[in-house]
């Protein structure tokens, strides 16, 4: 009992990290109907930039917050100088765009990090929280950190004028632009949270999957499952599937399939949500007069 | 009375079609002006023109400064309120959400709660309608909504497209009845594009008839009541 409650703890952890991708790719998702392939290796990217600012010396949340604002800015320039060109181009063309990143992205890491594995700190203790043999000190840190993050984005864009210019512009810029929202900077804040995000997620995953160009393949997939169990447009499903999916990957893949095998628990998940309920558990239906 | 908006010769096309052939027009501050005309005539795409959400050649100019190649953010800085055709409802936001919208260039936020009231004053369903999901609102309300949102900004100029479109004709003469209100105590111009002529000319101090891409003619509201081809083709008696 003890080793399964551990196992969905665990899971619990693995899934916030999830549900933070899965974030990010729902905020890119609501604002151009696009899933942004290059969201893992963003992260990945920015995972490797905390670990150069670590090496010198830097103390580790002065990084981590210093490598969320390069990743923020990172994303703001993607969207400013490779995506805003293609915006008008079909849909195909944006997902080549997308795949282009991905693999510059990945490349650039293994060609100025080599592909070498490499460790990576966690700012969390050693020792268990409270003796607890539950639960690591890093899981528990992770999900707390996790929770924190999806608290403020959800303060900023239910409260402040420009979170609600951003779903504003997300959902209908023809009528942004008529009261004054700038809609494409909008969309470039959006890819600046999103990489924010992700930049985080990487940070918090890197410690336990150790970090290497490819850390990020397998868990932009757990994301893509979580978002699409949760349903692609709705930001809190994205959350919930991103737990469920983490729990259930770590569950099956220690009593059922093995770990070997836990992967395709994320592929099953994508391929029964498209089939049994395109709109994910949480995809909002929205009422519209016609 | 000076003029706030003049247009000089504007042309617009989508694409390779031509829509407006070089029209002109003015509004004098203070004013509700009125465009007429039949289905296709280009009087929504003149004021698609006028908020840069169209390619344009010509001259445009409010209060004296140029505003044709601005663009549709920068227009609306200048106290341009555009409530555009199919009303631009955000749907998937409550009633107050999209009102809030309305003020999001504004500088001085203090005023706004007093302008909730002033707009709740004037159209009571919307505050009982303030937290509900715009899009499940009636076509009414949400061209109250439409209109509302554009009187957060404290406009100086309201372009209106086509506020009777779908609406039941005692809703029509309510929102109508509010325009003229707004116009006379709050000093706001408007421009009003119309099919409903007859509506429009009780409302409006002047009119402009377009008729494919062109003025065909101007005058006050009573001269264009008077003139024989429009009673019979847009009046209909």
């Amino acid at each position: 009992m003890e080793t399964f409650l551990h196992q969905v703890i665990a899971g619990l952890a693995t899934g916030g990290i999830y549900a933070s991708v899965a974030l990010a790719l729902v905020m890119i998702y609501q604002a151009t109907h696009l899933v942004n392939f290059a969201q893992g290796e963003i992260a990945m990217f920015a995972t490797y930039i905390a670990w150069t600012l670590i090496q010198t010396g830097m103390p580790y949340w002065a990084a981590f917050f210093l490598t969320v604002l390069i990743a923020f800015v990172m994303g703001v320039l993607i969207e400013r100088i490779i995506v805003r060109p293609v915006e008008q181009a079909p849909v195909l063309s944006v997902v080549v765009v997308f795949i282009g990143l991905l693999v510059i992205f990945n490349s650039m890491a293994g060609w100025i990090y080599t592909y070498t594995i490499k460790t990576f700190p966690s700012p969390f203790p050693k020792e268990p929280p409270f003796g607890s043999r539950l639960v690591s000190s890093h899981e528990l840190g992770a999900i707390c950190v996790t929770l924190a993050v999806l608290a403020l984005l959800y303060a900023f864009f239910r409260f402040t004028p420009l979170g609600l210019a951003m779903r504003a512009a997300a959902q209908n810029p023809e009528s942004s632009r008529l009261v004054g929202i700038r809609v494409g900077w909008m969309l470039a804040l959006g890819w600046g949270l999103a990489s924010a995000i992700g930049a985080i997620a990487g940070m918090m995953v890197a410690p336990v999957v150790f970090l290497d160009p490819n850390m990020m393949a397998g868990i932009l997939l757990y994301a893509f499952a979580a978002a699409l169990v949760g349903g692609i447009d709705s930001p809190g499903g994205a959350v919930l599937g991103g737990f469920i999916v983490g729990v259930l990957e770590n569950v099956l893949g220690a009593y059922v399939i093995g770990n070997e095998l836990k992967l395709s628990v994320a592929l099953v998940l994508i391929i029964g949500v498209l089939v049994v309920r395109p709109s994910g558990l949480f995809g909002k239906v929205h009422v519209t007069r016609v | 009375m000076a003029a706030l908006l003049e247009v000089a010769n504007l042309h617009a096309a989508y694409g390779p079609t031509r829509v407006l052939h070089g029209i002109s027009f003015g509004l004098e501050e203070g004013s509700i002006t009125a465009l007429l005309g039949a289905n296709g005539a280009g009087k929504t795409t003149t004021l698609r023109a006028l908020c840069g959400m169209v390619k344009t050649q010509g001259e445009v100019r409010f209060s004296g400064a140029r505003i044709d190649g601005k663009a549709t953010e920068d227009i609306v800085r200048l106290g341009i309120a555009h409530v555009p055709d199919g009303r631009g409802t955000f749907v998937n936001l409550s009633t107050e959400e999209n009102l809030r919208l309305g003020a999001y260039v504004r500088k001085d936020k203090s005023g706004l709660n007093d302008d909730f009231e002033r707009i709740y004053g004037y159209f009571p369903r919307l505050k009982e309608r303030r937290h509900q999901q715009a899009g499940t609102l009636s076509g009414g309300e949400q061209q109250m909504l439409a209109v509302s949102r554009a009187l957060m900004l404290r406009p100086r100029l309201l372009l209106l497209d086509e506020p009777s479109f779908g609406l039941a004709p005692l809703i029509v003469r309510e929102i109508f009845e509010i325009m003229r209100g707004i116009n006379q105590r709050e000093k706001v111009s408007i421009l009003l594009v119309e099919q409903n002529a007859a509506m429009a000319l009780d409302l409006a101090d002047r009119a402009y008839l377009i008729e494919t891409g062109n003025v065909v003619l101007s005058g006050t509201s009573a001269e264009i009541k008077q003139n024989e081809a429009v009673r019979r083709s847009y009046l209909g008696y």
